[in-house]
């Protein structure tokens, strides 16, 4: 694929905030679309794991991963507020506009997952990109075997998606299990790292034919990754989505590049293989 | 390729012709204390322009991608926001342009048009802009103490990329090339007249004996390429230059291979927000910083790594087909800590194998 001569891959798309939702404590979803149905039709197109640069006028421009399945024909945000620009956004009210180029990156190979187990540890908002991916899974849950979701935050009131996630359980659609740092008070289910979960007798982990998307900081990254491999799970059926510092998401600005890969290009999503690869840590 | 002659007094009626077909012509003059820098030639400077001297340590390449370049212009507030790409496309002719900086051109024209995104804002002032290339052939004057771009293949006479190139061959005649149509379409100017076999002799044996007066000759680019590509150079070696850094940033600014920037929402006035890049560093430790804090290239001598790999690493070889170094030797003339390319190269060459970073590749 390469652009054509006259395009402007930095012009951003006018866009419309339809409503938002509060998550957790500074993390908001904000549901949106393009003002012009046909960029609504052609970014609709995009695959779970791709982001897009999003910007908010004054403030500046930041990329977001896509949380939304293309199968739920809507497009979302999910964002907590760190920096400027997620601040910016945070302001923003149903009917407030932004604007929203890409999608970017190369997603998730759904399709190349096909007939395996899917197994998902997020930590914390580790969960917004994978949420992309669980919904795609459900809308083909035929082509799945088991789909297990470890879901981990610091506390019970840091956990994302909850009302989602347990919706999910209860339709007996996939397995989900939960465990947060530090228990308040109400709180009966696991305390410890997400890694804890996968252990556990009444999970049984299937290791042969699966494969784990791993997502979240970088501690609970590091020690999820080495679980797995413990396990048994082969580097290349771990894979993630790597999130750096990134201008422009066209593979130009040279912010996001680890060793020899650009993330915003060549990733975000990297099997944990080719991440050990890249010439650099992460 | 078209070559001509001309006489040295005629030289500068190039910059007169460039002018009148509407191009603003810059070129190199000397300024107090010796420096050079490129400037925009007018009635009055017209005949001060300096056709041998040291390289401006300030490269030409802004005149391709400006350390500042609009993007964007915002206007109003809310709903009532509207926003216009600002795509310039200026006439530039930079006169002067020795043949490491229209390497460097080079380097960026495979960088920005290439691959799956194409820049639009390069791509229309690169087609506007016209490369007169001078060859340096004055030892101590043209060729500095830093230069090596024999060791890079870049120099000291660009084989391609120029639309002219003029060389002066001593005694008052000067040797012009066309490498382009539109340079090509100036040899209809009166000064122009054709050359012998003897003039193209002349320009063989004064490059012939160029080549042997350079005073850095890093030919160890091999080597190191073999080592970062490898993952060979040790944990040491890095901190050794990444000891030696002042993390200033110069040799990226003074760089005509460095491609990054950053991207800034800027207010232009009441009302009007302008998006703009802005030349970037990978030096600086920001240039990797998340919003919430998190670095994951925090340590000066990953910094170091990250330039040296990005430009010497295989991979980046292939992919733009040339090494992201024209053997300027500006970044060695910057850097306070001398650890410039030369010294890099060097560095890298003799330094000891050990366990690489790259063998640490994932375990954050």
């Amino acid at each position: 694929m390469t652009t054509a001569v006259r395009e402007n891959v930095y012009l951003p798309k006018r866009a419309v905030i339809d409503r938002v939702n509060d998550e957790i404590a500074g993390v908001k979803t904000f549901e949106w679309h393009f003002e012009d149905p046909a960029e609504q039709a052609a970014f609709g197109r995009f695959k779970p794991g791709q982001f897009a640069q999003v910007s908010v006028f004054g403030a500046g421009e930041f990329p977001l991963s896509l949380p939304a399945s293309p199968t739920e024909g809507r497009m979302l945000f999910t964002v907590r507020q760190v920096g400027t620009c997620s601040a910016a956004l945070h302001q923003l009210g149903a009917g407030d506009r932004f604007a929203v180029r890409g999608p970017y990156g190369n997603g998730f190979p759904m399709e190349e997952y096909r007939g395996k187990n899917l197994v998902f540890a997020a930590g914390g908002i580790g969960l917004i990109p994978l949420r992309a991916c669980i919904v795609w899974a459900l809308a083909h849950r035929q082509d799945f075997g088991r789909i297990l979701v470890f879901h981990g935050a610091r506390t019970p009131k840091d956990l994302m998606y909850l009302p989602l996630l347990d919706g999910w359980q209860h339709s007996g659609q996939l397995e989900c299990y939960l465990t947060v740092d530090r228990a308040t008070a109400g709180w009966n289910g696991n305390v410890g790292v997400v890694g804890s979960l996968l252990t556990k007798p009444e999970v049984k982990l299937p290791v042969e034919n699966s494969v784990a998307f791993v997502c979240g900081p970088p501690v609970m990254f590091r020690f999820a990754i080495r679980d797995l491999l413990s396990l048994g799970f082969q580097g290349k059926d771990i894979v993630s989505t790597l999130e750096r510092y990134m201008k422009c998401g066209v593979g130009k600005c040279g912010h996001c590049c680890i060793g020899m890969a650009y993330v915003c290009t060549d990733g975000p999503v990297f099997t944990y293989e080719q991440i050990a690869q890249l010439g650099e840590s992460i | 390729m078209k070559a001509r002659v001309l006489d040295g007094v005629d030289v500068l009626r190039v910059v007169d012709v460039l002018r009148s077909q509407g191009y603003q012509v810059v070129a190199p003059f000397a300024e107090e204390g010796g420096d050079g820098a490129f400037s925009t030639v007018t009635d009055e400077n017209r005949d001060a322009i300096a056709l041998h001297l040291p390289n401006p340590l300030y490269p030409p390449k802004r005149f391709a991608l400006p350390p500042i370049e609009p993007l964007l212009e915002i206007r109003g507030h809310g709903a009532e926001t509207t926003f216009r790409p600002i795509v310039e496309a200026p006439r530039v002719a930079v006169f002067g342009i020795r043949s490491c900086d229209v390497a460097g051109i080079g380097h960026l024209d495979r960088f920005y048009l290439e691959g799956a995104y194409r820049d639009l804002y390069y791509a229309t002032r690169r087609e506007a802009l016209f490369l007169v290339n001078v060859v340096c052939t004055l030892p101590g004057v043209d060729v500095g103490e830093a230069c090596f771009c024999p060791c890079t293949d870049t120099g000291p006479a660009a084989r391609e990329g120029f639309d002219l190139q003029l060389m002066d061959l001593g005694g008052g005649e000067w040797l012009a090339l066309a490498g382009s149509q539109k340079g090509e379409a100036l040899f209809q100017e009166p000064f122009f007249r054709r050359g012998t076999p003897e003039h193209l002799a002349r320009r063989r044996a004064l490059l012939d004996d160029l080549r042997t007066r350079f005073k850095t000759f890093t030919s160890w680019f091999a080597a190191a390429i073999s080592r970062i590509s490898r993952g060979e150079v040790s944990e040491g070696t890095w901190e050794e230059i990444g000891r030696r850094c002042l993390e200033c940033g110069g040799c990226t600014y003074v760089c005509p291979a460095c491609t990054c920037f950053t991207v800034s929402d800027r207010p232009a006035g009441p009302d009007r927000t302008e998006r703009v890049r802005i030349w970037d560093s990978c030096a600086l430790s920001g240039f990797t910083r998340m919003a919430g804090g998190h670095n994951p290239r925090k340590a000066v001598h990953d910094r170091r790594n990250r330039r040296f790999y990005r430009k010497l690493s295989h991979h980046f070889i292939q992919r733009e087909r040339s090494v992201a170094c024209v053997g300027c030797g500006r970044c060695a003339e910057i850097c306070h800590g001398d650890v410039g390319m030369p010294t890099v190269v060097e560095l890298l060459r003799r330094g000891p194998t050990g366990p690489s970073p790259a063998a640490n590749g994932g375990k954050a």
